[in-house]
Parts: structure tokens; C-alpha cells; sequence
């Protein structure tokens, strides 16, 4: 540290220490700032708790390799996770057209950087609906071979970031304030044509296969349901797996759409 | 190592150039040569559209020019950037909302490794009393000042700021340029774009004149204010020749003839200027200190 007045060191300019950004400390103050918001954290958190407690809590009809608990247990904690990511990757997006972008551009943080730190406020924010709701269903019987629940776990939190693709592209595409509340919004929509908030049956859920939050849904209780469907009929592992793929690959293609059209304007 | 005498810019044939939404091609800057020495207070005065923004970019590695070169302390300027000698207040850059006064500068502090001098900036910027206070929560002058704390984190050489007080009312623009002036006391080069003439009038030793990307005069501010607007002699008539309706014209005959001798010539009738009445009764800052502004 230097004690020069600051007189001396304009005068004797040179040999300055390069600087080296402290990532870990951004990310910190930027995740404090993401938990501060308490109507995003309500429906990242709050809402899928709840809906736990109502659908899934003391239900032990046998599901798979487990019930019923386990099976709504591992839904409600995928839409607070894909609820977490979107958001993150959302603000992220309304963050460079509200100018901060530019603020950045002026520290010696290279871009990367940025989405290194984004990335993990969105995966820190994203495991505490998994951490929370899971231990609620291990505490009040949600059933499951150890496997089912670390599997689970790992694909419900790791496949979120899927979304974060998508809260990005989506706020690209739409830009203005209110991108983000049609990201979440949206999602809210997805997640009941994907079979993660009640289970469908008929030309619904034929039609459900087809939409994004269904491939990732349907993976992460794979392990538990073994493709048994809560109605009836089984999908094969192919199907979720194809149906994620496909979806990284579309919401991608937005993304990078949406930046390039983002940078020819400015 | 880098000897002294190195200019804080050195741009020479600066060109730039776009294409507008109907493809017309449009020269927002016409060769600019500028070279501006460590510690000099430099205005960049000009219209709207005169090509201020554009050079300040260039000036800061956000554009890159068409033809010319730039040197920031002899470097690139975003590597000058990156190695914080040089750092800016940019009409576009944005805050956070939901970020408190001091978070914002903790985050930018810790992207630029130097979260030691989180509280320097903040008290440089008198800020220190709104650290806690959310940035939505924030006037538009507050919320300049912090951009200007930002922009003092990495302890640069080099201030450019973009039309600073922009958005601002009175009393705020003078407490903006009041703080800005004791940061200059130390040292500090600073350029800065206005439109306000009073701004570069007061704050800046060297004026800059801008328009249609070409730079028109580059002189000391008091010559350009005396190539431009002379000198100025006002005095108060007594109170008796002043009605509603104005000056007592037969009055103002006398005084015309009185002066005539003196080859004084274009006698105009002005009222005071409203920003000098609006700061005397709404200031904070002593009465004394503007009489003595206005007539400087």
C-alpha cells in the first residue's frame, strides 16, 4: 500500500502495481444484493417451499423407487432453481442495458471474469431452494433410494443453468424494464405444460413433452420414476435427454442473437 | 519508466466517423490534434452534436478512431484504462438502483483491486454521510457524485468527465463542481465536455471550443472569453429611475449621453440573471462566495 499523497504519485507516474480484481468480493456483494430482493427470493424460495408443503408433504403412495413426496418434492425444487437462474441471468441482462456495463468497462476486469461471477451467484442462489426443499422432504418423509437423492439433486441444481441460457436470451430478445418479470413469468407457464407442477395426461402432456422445463423435469426424477409417468405410459431415458438438448441448443441460438442485435444498435 | 514530461493525451488527426439510420455518413469528429499536459484543467465546450462524446471515447479506448492515433501517459488508452492511470464519468454509465451508495463502490473498489480506498473516495466525493442510502433513493447530483467517486477508485492521473452535471439543478451543479475543485487542488489532470459556458468559465483554465467535430479555439479561458465575449461593465441604477415597467427612459438618455464621451457604445439593459438570484436564495453556500463567482 502506498502512503504517497496523491500530488507525489501524478509527478512521479509510471511503475504502478497493476491491479488485480477481487472477483470473489464482487461476487459477494452482488449475491447479497440478489438475496436483498425479497419478491424475486419469494417466488425462488417461498413459493415452491410452499407448494411442497401442500402437494407433496405426508403423500406416501409409492412412486418408482420411492412416493409421491419424494417425486413433488424433486418438481417444486427444479422450478425454484430454474426460477433462481432465470432471474440471475435476467438482471444480468437489464444490468448492461441500464449501463452498468459501461461502469465496467472502465475496471481492468476482463469480461470472462463477469460471467464466471455471474455464474456462480446463479448456481449459489440456485442450490438454496434445492438445499432448502430437500431437507424438508428428508425431514417429513419424502422416500427415495440414496441414489434418487443425490441424482436428483446434482441434475435438478446443474440442469438450472440451462435457464440461465434462457433468462438471457429472453431479456436480450425483449429488452425494457420488464424482460425479466416475462423470463419469470413464462416459466411460471412452462412449468405446468412441462408436468412439473401437476401431472398431465392426453394431448396435454403430448404437447408438454415438446416444452423445455419437461426434458429437465422428467431427468432429474428419472432415477426415482425410471420413465413411469404419475397417470400412465412411460418415456424412454432418450426423450428428457433429446428434449434438453435441443432446448440448450434453441435458447443459445436466442442468446447470441439477442447479444449480437444488442451490440450492432450502440 | 516513463519521464515527466510525457503529455496526460497526445491525439493527433483524430477521425471519426458514423452511419445514421438513414445511411448517411455523418463526421462526428474532423481531425482534432490535442495534447494536454499532467495537472491542466481542460473544457471541452461545444453544441450538442459538436463531437465532445466521441473524442472523449476515443480518449478512453470506447471507440476506436477511423484515422489518427491517441496516447493516454504514452499508452493505448484502454490499456491506460486497465492500469488505472485514467478513468472517467461517462454520461451512459449506469448504477445499480438496489445497490447502497457504498456497495456500488465496494464492487467497482474490489474490480479494481483496490478496495483500500473504498472510504477516500467516498469522503473525496462527500459522500460519506449517504453511504448506507440506496442509489434509488439517491438525487440525480448525489448519484453524479458517486459515479465521480467511482471514477476516483483507482486513483488515476487522468479525470475525463462526459457533461457531468447534466440533469442537475443549480444549487447541485455548484456543489458537484465545488467538490470537484478541491480534488483538482491536488493535482489531478481533468477533462471534462460541457455545454454550460459558465462551467468552463469558472472551472477550466483551458477551453476547448468545439463544433462540427473540429476543434474551433484552444486557449486559455480567459482569452477565449475575451476573443469571444469581451468584457462586460454593470452597474445598479439608483432605485428611484426603476419602475415595473422597466428603466425610466429619459434616464437612460442621460446616461447614454453621459457615457458617449467615453466611446462607450451598445448600451443594453439587462435584468440580473436568474441563476444568480435562484442561487442567493435557495443556497447553502454563502451569498459572498457567489457575488465574488459573478464577477470574476
Amino acid at each position: 500500500m502506498t502512503t504517497l499523497s496523491h500530488a507525489t504519485t501524478s509527478s512521479t507516474t509510471g511503475a504502478r502495481p497493476l491491479p488485480r480484481p477481487a472477483m470473489a468480493t464482487y461476487a459477494r456483494l452482488d449475491l447479497r444484493r440478489q438475496l436483498r430482493d425479497r419478491i424475486g427470493m419469494f417466488f425462488i424460495v417461498g413459493l415452491p417451499t410452499f407448494m411442497y408443503l401442500v402437494f407433496g408433504l405426508g403423500s406416501d403412495d409409492a412412486v418408482g423407487s420411492g412416493n409421491v413426496a419424494m417425486y413433488v418434492m424433486i418438481s417444486m425444487a427444479a422450478y425454484g432453481a430454474v426460477t433462481a437462474t432465470t432471474g440471475v441471468a435476467g438482471s444480468a441482462a437489464m444490468e448492461q442495458v441500464m449501463g452498468w456495463g459501461r461502469q465496467l468497462g472502465l475496471t481492468p476486469m476482463r469480461p470472462l471474469a463477469f460471467v464466471a461471477a455471474k455464474a456462480a451467484v446463479a448456481m449459489t442462489v440456485a442450490a438454496m431452494p434445492v438445499a432448502l426443499i430437500f431437507g424438508i422432504g428428508a425431514a417429513t418423509g419424502a422416500r427415495g433410494s440414496w441414489s434418487d437423492w443425490v441424482l436428483a439433486a446434482v441434475i435438478v441444481w446443474l440442469g438450472s443453468a440451462l435457464f440461465a441460457i434462457y433468462g438471457l436470451a429472453i431479456c436480450l430478445a425483449f429488452r425494457g424494464t420488464n424482460a425479466p418479470g416475462i423470463a419469470s413469468g413464462l416459466i411460471v407457464v412452462m412449468a405446468f405444460l412441462g408436468n412439473v407442477f401437476t401431472p398431465m395426461s392426453g394431448f396435454m402432456l403430448d404437447l408438454g413433452r415438446l416444452t423445455p422445463l419437461y426434458g429437465y423435469a422428467a431427468l432429474a426424477r428419472f432415477p426415482l420414476t425410471d420413465g413411469w409417468l404419475p397417470v400412465a405410459g412411460r418415456d424412454p431415458l432418450w426423450l428428457p435427454v433429446a428434449n434438453v438438448l435441443a432446448w440448450t441448443v434453441i435458447f443459445s441460438l436466442l442468446a447470441i442473437w439477442g447479444v449480437r442485435r444488442s451490440r450492432a444498435r450502440t | 519508466m516513463i519521464d515527466t514530461s510525457t503529455p496526460a493525451v497526445r491525439a493527433t488527426g483524430l477521425r471519426k466517423s458514423f452511419r445514421t439510420a438513414t445511411g448517411e455518413n455523418v463526421v462526428a469528429v474532423d481531425d482534432v490534434d490535442l495534447t494536454i499536459r499532467p495537472g491542466e484543467i481542460v473544457a471541452f465546450l461545444g453544441p450538442n452534436g459538436a463531437g465532445k462524446t466521441t473524442t472523449v471515447d476515443m480518449l478512453l479506448g470506447l471507440t476506436r478512431p477511423d484515422a489518427g492515433t491517441v496516447e493516454v501517459y504514452g499508452m493505448a488508452p484502454a490499456e491506460a484504462v486497465r492500469a488505472g492511470r485514467v478513468s472517467a464519468v461517462m454520461q451512459t454509465g449506469g448504477l445499480l438502483n438496489d445497490f447502497t451508495v457504498a456497495e456500488t463502490v465496494r464492487a467497482i473498489a474490489a474490480l479494481h483491486g483496490r478496495t483500500d480506498r473504498v472510504d477516500v473516495v467516498l469522503e473525496r466525493a462527500n459522500l460519506t454521510a449517504l453511504a448506507g442510502r440506496r442509489v434509488e433513493a439517491c438525487s440525480g447530483g448525489e448519484q453524479q457524485r458517486l459515479k465521480f467517486a467511482l471514477a476516483l477508485i483507482p486513483d488515476p492521473d487522468l479525470v475525463i468527465l462526459d457533461e457531468p452535471t447534466t440533469g442537475m439543478d443549480v444549487g447541485a451543479r455548484q456543489e458537484f463542481w465545488q467538490t470537484m475543485r478541491a480534488d483538482a487542488a491536488l493535482g489531478r489532470t481533468i477533462v471534462f465536455a460541457t455545454h454550460y459556458l459558465a462551467e468552463a468559465d469558472e472551472f477550466a483554465e483551458r477551453t476547448v471550443l468545439m463544433n462540427h467535430g473540429r476543434i474551433v479555439h484552444d486557449a486559455p479561458t480567459t482569452d477565449v472569453r475575451a476573443a469571444y465575449g469581451g468584457r462586460t461593465v454593470t452597474f445598479r441604477p439608483p432605485a428611484e429611475v426603476v419602475g415595473t415597467d422597466g428603466i425610466d427612459a429619459a434616464w437612460l438618455d442621460r446616461v447614454r449621453d453621459a457615457l458617449a464621451p467615453l466611446g462607450v457604445t451598445d448600451l443594453e439593459v439587462s435584468a440580473a440573471s436568474l441563476e444568480a438570484a435562484f442561487l442567493a436564495l435557495t443556497a447553502e453556500i454563502p451569498v459572498d462566495a457567489i457575488l465574488e463567482g459573478a464577477s470574476r
